[in-house]
Order: C-alpha cells, then structure tokens, then sequence
C-alpha cells in the first residue's frame, strides 16, 4: 500500500515538471524519514557512493564520452558512407543504409539518442534529397536508432549489470545476436515495402567505393574490435575497455579524421597533417575542443547520474523496507509461471518507459524483479536483453518516448508524425520482442558459447 | 555551447568558464588514471594502486559538482507533456511548485550530506530528523582514511590539527567527501536561483524534456523546411 | 521479518547469499535464533548480497546508526586499527584451529574491544578458513608466480605478500574478478575453499595450490553506541544467542571447506599439495613480510600466535 503512495507521488511529480531526478529523490527521502528509522545522512552516503561505490557505472562516463569523440569527429559521416556503398544499390537502398549505419554507430556508441543524432542528422537529409519522405525516413531512424542500447556497447546493459551483479562482459555479448536480428529484420521490412511501393534505389558504385570508403570508415570502426577484443582477449575489463575506446576516439577524431582539435581546418579547406604541425600532439591537451567535448560528455554524464543516483536512493528506500520480498511472495504465492511473469515485466517496462530515462527505470525495476526470475529459473542474462529490448520499445512509443523526441528534433517535425511514422517499424520490433522473450537461446547462445554456462552465485 | 542562461556580467562568466573547465578536467583525469593503469598493467606489469579509489572519487566530485552547473543551465531531464497542456499562466505556477519541491530536497540533501560528512572531519553532525534542530555531539571520525589513496606529504600540516597529532598513512576519508557538502550547498543555491528565475517570469521551466536537446540545436539546420 | 511495535531493531547488512556461503549460513542462523527466542523484545532483519551496503559502506552505516550489525572481513578493520594486520600476514597462523586458539585468548577478546574509542565493537570471529593459492599456470613454488598478476583484496600487508612473492597486486572489485580470471586480465587470486567453489573461480584457472598461507575470517560488529543503549537482558540474551551461533557455525567451517576443495576436484578442477620443501620455499618468500609490519602488529601478538601454533 505505502508502496503505491510512493510510486504515485513520483509520477505525480514528473508529471508536475520536477526533473525526474528529483522526483525520485525527494519522494524516497520522505518516504524513509516518514516509515523508516534511516537518517539523512543515510541518503548522502547512498548518493554518494551512487558513484564512489559502484565500479560498474563508471564505464557510462567513458562510453559518453568515447560516443562525445566519435561525433565531434566525423566518425559517422565515414560510417554512412561506407553503408551506402555496401546496401545502398538495393531498392529503398538508402533507407536500408540508414539503418546499416545506425547498426555500426550502434557498436561505437552506448545511447540510443546519440545513435539518432550521429545518423539521424545526416540520413535523413539525404533520404530527402533522393526522394523519401521525411516522415518514412524519420520512421526508420527513429526504430534504428533504439539499436544503441541493444548493441554493444551499451550504457543500459551496464547499469543492469551493475543493479544486478552480472558481468557485464556477458551482458554484451548476449546483445550482439539480438542486435543483429532487429536490424536484419528492420532492413527486411524495408526491402520489402521498397518493392512494393517502389521506393528509391541507389546505384552500385563497385567494389572500389566499398573498399575505399570501408578503410575510411574503418578507423572508427577499429573500436569494435579495440572494444570487444580487449575485453575477452584479457587486456582490460568491460569498465577500462570503455576509457581505452575514449582514448582511441580522441586520437582518432584529433590525429585520423582530423575533424576536431588543433590539425583541424574550419571550412572546405583540408584539415592539417600532423607532419606540418608536429607540436599538435601536445596543445591538443589544452585544445578549446577537447575541452569542450570532454565538458559536453560531463554534463552529459551529470544529468544521468544524477537520476541513477536519487534512483539508487530509491532503490535503498525499497530495500530497506523489503518490497522486493514481498512483492516476490506476493507474486510467487499468485502462482505466477515464468510466462506470466514475463508478460507483467514487459508490461511494467512499457508503462514505465513512458516517464522515465531508461537507465533509472533499470535501476530500479531490475532489483524488484530479478529475485522472482532467479526464482523462476529464468536466466539472469535473459532477463536482461527482454529488459533492453523493452526499454528500445518505450522509446519510441508515444505519449513519451526519448527517440521520438530527438528524432522530432533532428528532422524538424512535429512529434504526433514521427509517432505514425514509426509505427510500422515499431510493429516489427514489437515481434521481436516477443521473440526474444519467448526464446531465451537468442540471448543466451553466444555468452555461453564464448564464457561458459551463467553462474549464479547469489 | 551551452544553451541555458547566459551570463551577462563577467564575474558569471568566469565562474561559468571555471565551472566547465573543472567539469572537462575532472572527466580528463578520470579517463587519463583508468587509461594509464590499463597500460601499466598490460605492458609492464604494474599499476598505479590507488588509480581505481581516485577515479571512483573524481566520479562522484564529476557529479556532485555538475548536478548544480546543470541546474543553472536548466539541463536536467524531465517530462514537459502533461506540463505543456496547461496556458502559459498555469505553467508558472506549476514551475514555481516544482521549484519549491527542488529547493526542499536540495536542504534535505544539505542537511544530510553535512551530517555524513561532519563526523569525518572532526565536527559535529546537526540533530532534528527533518530539519537541523541544533548540534549533536558527533564521534569524531577524522581518523578514517581512504583505503588506497597515499597521504601527501605537503598535507601534513593537518595532522595536529584533525588526527591528535598522529600521521595519517593514507589520505583521510574528509577530504574527498568534503565535495558533499560543499556540491549539495552549490545545487541548493542554484534550486534558489532558478526559483527565482521562474518566479521573475525569466524562465518558465526547470527541465529539459531529454538528453539530446543541445545536440539537435546544433544539427537542426540540416532538416530546416526551406 | 517484519518486526512488531516495541521491538529492538537489529538490521544486519552484509555481502554474500543466505545459505550457501559459511557467512551468510551464520548470519541466517542467528537471524532465525533472535526472531524465534527474542520474539517480542527483539527482531532481526538481515540484508543479503550487498543489497544495502557493501563492505566499505556498512561500517560507516554502523557508525551512523543505519544500521545495528555487520560482518565484514577482518582486513577491513585494519582502519580501525592496525593490529588486525595479524591476520593477514603470512604463514602466521598454521591451521584454522590455531586461528580459534588464538581469537578465544586473551588477546583476541581484547582485539574485539580494541576499537571502542572509534565506536565499534566485536561480538565475535566468525571463520571462513585458510586461503588458498590460484592461477592460469601451475603454482607449485614461488618463484612460479613471478610476474603475475594476483587480484587482492584491499589491505597492505596482502599487496605487500603479493610483491613478496614477486607477483603485482590488483584491487578489483569482487564482482569482477570471474570475468577477469577467465579472460586474463588478472592471472590469479587468494581464497579459501568455499569461495574458490562458490565463485567457480576454479572453473577458470589452471589449478589451485593448497598453500594454507592466510586467513580469511569475519568480525561480526556492532557499534557501542547501540550496544550501550540496550536493556542489561536483551544485551545478554543476544549475546549468548551469539555466541552459540559462532560456535556452532565455527565448528563447522573445516568441514565446509574440506567439502568444498572436494567438489572442486569431483568437477574437474587441479588441486596442487604441496610437498615439505616447497612448502618451506614459500614460507622463505613471504615470511619476510612481517617486519614490515611488526611495528603495526605489536611483536608480543605474533609472539603469542607463535607459541599458540606450536601446540598445534
Ligand atoms: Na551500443
Ligand atoms: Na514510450
């Protein structure tokens, strides 16, 4: 019962305008002082060690700033065109390169919302200009998009790792099927409808533009190697590998692409070699724009941390009064099979996505959750990916959903379009939701194949 | 690059250049100690021991810090759809209830961060379970150390003052949780200050309603109707 | 256990599950003693898997009043004081009844005292046992771990052990280290029996060498604070409660963890014995460790383990 209270005060305050953040915090801060015996300094120490104790979540700053590096430094105009030169030939080509792309920066970048502005901004344009309409092409980016969190790296499967105790390793690995399923399928739905309603097709411009775009492409596209063979080749862990990649995407953007930092050239002009200014490897410490984007990538991690921390206290609150307990036995005394109890973990995810920023919501659903599914012999991994994938679904439903805002940002339309527009490609990742929760092997196979059966240890 | 309030004077200019600065930096260090002891580790066999505590601790002053800069510039996340429903006289009015309900978390928050942090480094934690209703006699607890993080020698000075003249072998725990308070007391003073903000009609919300809003700004252009 | 009106509140946090690891069995035990013999004066409710705090937050907590009891490692009492580096220190206990003798002297009831000033008070050792050697090679003599990389846990004297032996220490969190083992970040780690097999480690190394160099116990804590503030008969009845626990689950931890080293050989993991000459080469590597940090231990204590050892 108090329970409901809580949980009605914080939607009650989103929707009032408080930051969502906030919204938890203060809703659990009265909660404890009110029913519990917790102090105040309780709360500030959880918050604090939201940080300070939680070894996991310190690969979100690195990712988003890795993703910080990759866009400021024209990784993503490289990946498109590689794209359109492999899939671009095929009818509704472009549309399908669109999504192609989306897939790569996919495994460059931990966000959704960063997948859509890298890609978004540039794909959409060109659909346009070779005949789509936006609405189509903002459609398809919109869905693509949400394969940011799903393909690894990714910021979200990280945070359930964290609320968890999973590795975070396996997490990752067990997005790689998944993600390329949902691609494939949302670049089959394409092909398909380009014939039948003969949309665009781009011309094939040989092997010679795959190759040469692909080497161009290829430097930022190194990191997914840099990234997943580092970590299972024993060089580094998920957390280091995640700095190890904004190491690389720095020079990359700074000394490769040259797009950012002290070689680059503003205009049409060609950027500097390093050889004309050899001193470059030192100012570009103290470059205006690598300040600037490891600044943008703080406030960036800020404004989410902040919200995983007030959702830790939450959690802590939860904890403390032992919810997760007795909803378990509430649940487990209904007689609730793994079934049922797959569809009420979709349905709360679908709900809860329509307010909150995925990873919060994570933090807190996941410790609710996980002791039934453990309980029912669900495979913690498993249970994971249904998570990530609902968390991808709720970003593109309306009333609220962060991919169609930026999506109604980057192509500049209204969002109720975008909505529609989605819709088909949303039906299909709506199938394949229901695949992926009805057929653990997809999610499983790979980790085990690659680190062995899943231990629990609890 | 950002789009919150500008400053007008040059005083909110430096403090906002110094703001972003430290930001930028703090997440530089972060990444250049995680980086350096991968290296340290896979080609030399060796590390930095106290690399993984310092980074953990710059993450939490990367937040505790920024949480109140993000304030300032309005760059919290939260859901505007319900809000934007309403006239823009009602909206004031929902944005002053939220500003108030900010302003009472951030002196709760206050409170507790000082009452967790006051024992550390010697002083005393306030009583009242709500509010600070007075001083309690706090244990001193200025003894803790971190558990990695060397003492420098230079610090020494504070021994007599905060340790009963013993040396600390480590670097005690007050001084990276001293951003506690001090983060808390600075997003408290920017709740104030956007209040206020919305209660002079300069600002209308307190929120941004997602992550990427000054990305889009940026890439709006492409997509313009033209 | 949802506890009723008027009675004591006695919240245990700690990091491990409820009825496999020798920590969480006993912390379960004295849970399910309390609330069915105290019933009506007092009521224990225990927080499992980190679920509230770790190990580093939960003295803090302790010392705040968040919570009333808490069971962390010994060598997270070395910030409290630095007598408790003893138990980390090599070769210095030689079997884990050696390890009982010596925390039910004098000296070792005056350990649990020995951190009133700062707030906290032992109620009891609780024992995980002695900790063993792991690696992604074969560990027979020291000199094998040369120039490996060992996960340790945080505590000066055992990154100083570590370096003895001519490995190079490396913190990690412990949810890492399974990861970490099986993909060759880190090469290897210390453990006893129990965790080797509860944490699978064992599925991920090349072997694991019975060096019985260390210890790996509990402190079960309280803060004086609380302590103090209880009626004289909950106090005592706690305490007897307590203590009977600790006997009772301490009795049986060379069990658990002979039952544990079997499981790992019936599953297919190398378990390495060592014969008397090795063994001596690596008492030679890590002995040295103990000057280092005599001053901290106090000679008269390792003089008293000593003698103690020598009756066993
Ligand atoms: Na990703
Ligand atoms: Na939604």
């Amino acid at each position: 019962m108090e329970v409901l209270i809580l949980f009605t005060m914080i939607v009650g305050l989103m929707l009032l305008g408080v930051p969502i953040a906030v919204s938890l915090g203060f809703s659990s801060i009265v909660f404890l002082l009110v029913l519990s015996d917790s102090s105040l300094a309780s709360i500030a120490q959880t918050f604090f060690q939201a940080m300070a104790g939680h070894y996991t979540l310190l690969a979100i700053p690195f990712f988003v700033l890795a993703s910080s590096f990759m866009s400021t430094g024209g990784v993503a105009k490289r990946i498109i065109r590689f794209s359109i030169a492999l899939v671009g030939h095929f009818p509704g080509g472009l549309a399908i390169a669109g999504v192609f792309a989306c897939m790569l920066f996919a495994a460059l970048s931990g966000s959704s919302p960063a997948t859509v502005v890298a890609i978004g901004s540039i794909v959409i344009a060109g659909m346009r200009e070779t005949g789509y309409t936006k609405e189509f092409a903002a459609g398809v980016i919109a869905n693509a998009g949400t394969l940011g969190i799903l393909i690894p790296p990714s910021i979200v499967m990280v945070v359930y790792a964290s609320a968890t105790d999973v590795s975070v390793g396996r997490m990752f690995l067990a997005g790689v099927i998944p993600g390329l399923m949902a691609g494939t399928m949302l670049m089959l739905t394409i092909y398909i409808m380009a014939r039948v309603k003969k949309l665009p097709q781009g011309e094939w411009r040989g092997w010679g533009e795959v190759f040469a775009s692909g080497r161009e492409a290829g430097w930022g596209l190194m990191l997914i190697v840099i990234i997943l063979g580092g970590i299972y080749g024993g060089i580094f862990t998920p957390t280091e590998a995640a700095a190890v990649a904004a190491v690389y995407a720095f020079f990359i953007a700074a000394f490769v692409y040259r797009d950012m930092g002290p070689l680059h050239v503003e205009g049409e002009g060609r950027n500097l070699s390093l050889m004309r200014k050899p001193l470059a490897l030192v100012t570009v410490f103290f470059h205006r724009d690598t300040r600037d984007t490891l600044f943008e990538a703080g406030k960036l991690t800020v404004t989410l941390m902040f919200i995983i921390a007030n959702a830790l206290i939450l959690k802590h609150v939860l904890t403390d009064e032992q919810i997760p307990q007795q909803i378990s036995a509430a649940m487990l005394s209904a007689g609730f099979g793994p079934i049922m109890f797959l569809v009420i973990v979709n349905v709360i995810l679908l709900i809860g996505g329509q307010f909150m920023e995925p990873s919060g919501l994570l933090i807190i659903v996941a410790p609710l959750v996980f002791p039934i599914a453990i309980e029912l012999g669900i495979d913690p991994i498993h249970l994971g990916i249904i998570m990530v994938v609902n968390m991808e679904i709720g970003m593109i439903t309306p009333p609220v959903g962060l991919n169609l805002f930026v999506t109604s940002g980057v192509a500049n339309m209204p969002m109720m379009n975008v909505v529609k527009a989605a819709l088909p490609f949303t039906v299909v990742l709506f199938i394949f939701l229901l695949m992926v929760t009805y057929i653990p092997v997809i999610s499983t196979w790979l980790p085990t194949l690659m680190m062995g059966p899943e231990i629990i240890t609890r | 690059m950002s789009h919150g309030v500008q400053s007008h004077s040059a005083l909110g200019r430096i403090v906002n250049e110094l703001e972003e600065t430290a930001i930028a930096i703090i997440l530089g260090l972060m990444t250049l100690i995680t980086f350096i002891n991968v290296v340290l580790r896979y080609g030399f066999n060796t590390g930095i021991i106290w690399g993984l505590e310092a980074v953990t601790f710059l993450f939490a002053w990367l937040v505790l810090f920024g949480m109140s800069y993000a304030v300032k510039v309005t760059a919290h996340l939260g859901v505007d759809a319900v809000v934007n429903l309403f006239s823009l006289p009602k909206r004031r009015v929902l944005a002053l209830v939220a500003a108030v309900i900010c302003v009472v978390y951030g002196a709760l928050l206050m409170k507790g961060a000082w009452d967790y942090w006051a024992p550390f480094a010697g002083l005393d934690a306030t009583t009242g379970r709500w509010f600070p209703t007075g001083f309690a006699d706090s244990r001193d607890q200025a003894w803790y150390e971190t558990v990695d993080i060397p003492m420098p020698d230079w610090l020494r000075f504070i021994e007599p003052i905060m340790n009963e003249g013993e040396t600390y072998g480590k670097l005690p725990r007050f001084i990276p949780y001293f951003m506690l308070p001090f983060g808390m007391a600075l997003l408290l003073f920017r709740f104030i200050q956007a209040g206020v903000r919305v209660f002079t009609g300069q600002a209308t919300a307190l929120i941004v309603s997602h992550e990427a809003e000054d990305d889009i700004e940026a890439v709006k252009h492409m997509n313009a109707e033209s | 256990a949802a506890c009723d009106d008027g009675e004591v509140v006695i919240k245990l946090s700690h990091v491990t599950n409820t009825d496999r690891h020798p920590k969480g069995i006993a912390a379960s035990l004295l849970e399910q003693r309390v609330n069915d013999e105290m019933n009506g004066k007092a009521c224990m409710e225990v927080f499992p898997n980190s679920t509230l705090y770790n190990d580093d937050q939960v003295l803090e907590a302790l010392l705040q009043g968040d919570v009333q009891m808490a069971a962390p490692s010994l060598s997270k009492f070395e910030q409290f004081t630095k007598q408790f580096r003893i138990f980390d220190l090599p070769f210095m206990f030689k079997d884990i009844n050696a390890v009982d003798e010596f925390q039910n002297s004098d000296t070792g009831v005056a350990m649990k005292e020995s951190m009133t000033r700062r707030g906290l008070l032992g109620l009891a050792f609780w024992h995980n046992g002695m900790k063993q050697m792991s690696a992604n090679k074969p560990l027979n003599v020291p000199s094998d771990a040369n120039g490996l990389k060992f996960r340790v846990q945080n505590s000066d004297v055992l990154k100083a052990q570590m370096a003895a032996m001519g490995a190079s220490p490396q913190p990690m969190a412990f949810s890492e280290v399974y990861g970490a083992l099986q993909t060759g970040v880190v090469d290897g780690q210390e453990n006893t029996w129990s965790n080797i097999y509860g944490q699978k480690f064992f599925e991920v190394q090349d072997g694991t060498t019975e060096t019985n160099h260390g210890v790996l116990d509990y402190m079960l804590v309280t803060s004086t604070d609380w302590w103090d503030s209880l009626d004289a008969d909950v106090r005592d009845q706690l305490a007897t409660i307590v203590q009977e626990v600790t006997d009772t689950r301490n009795a049986e931890s060379s069990k658990v963890n002979a039952e544990a080293k079997q499981a790992i050989i019936d599953a297919g993991g190398v378990v390495r014995e060592l014969d008397d000459a090795q063994r001596e080469a690596w008492v030679t590597a890590m002995k040295p460790v103990w000057e280092e940090f005599t001053a901290d231990v106090g000679q008269e204590n390792i003089d008293e383990a000593q003698a103690i050892n020598a009756k066993h």
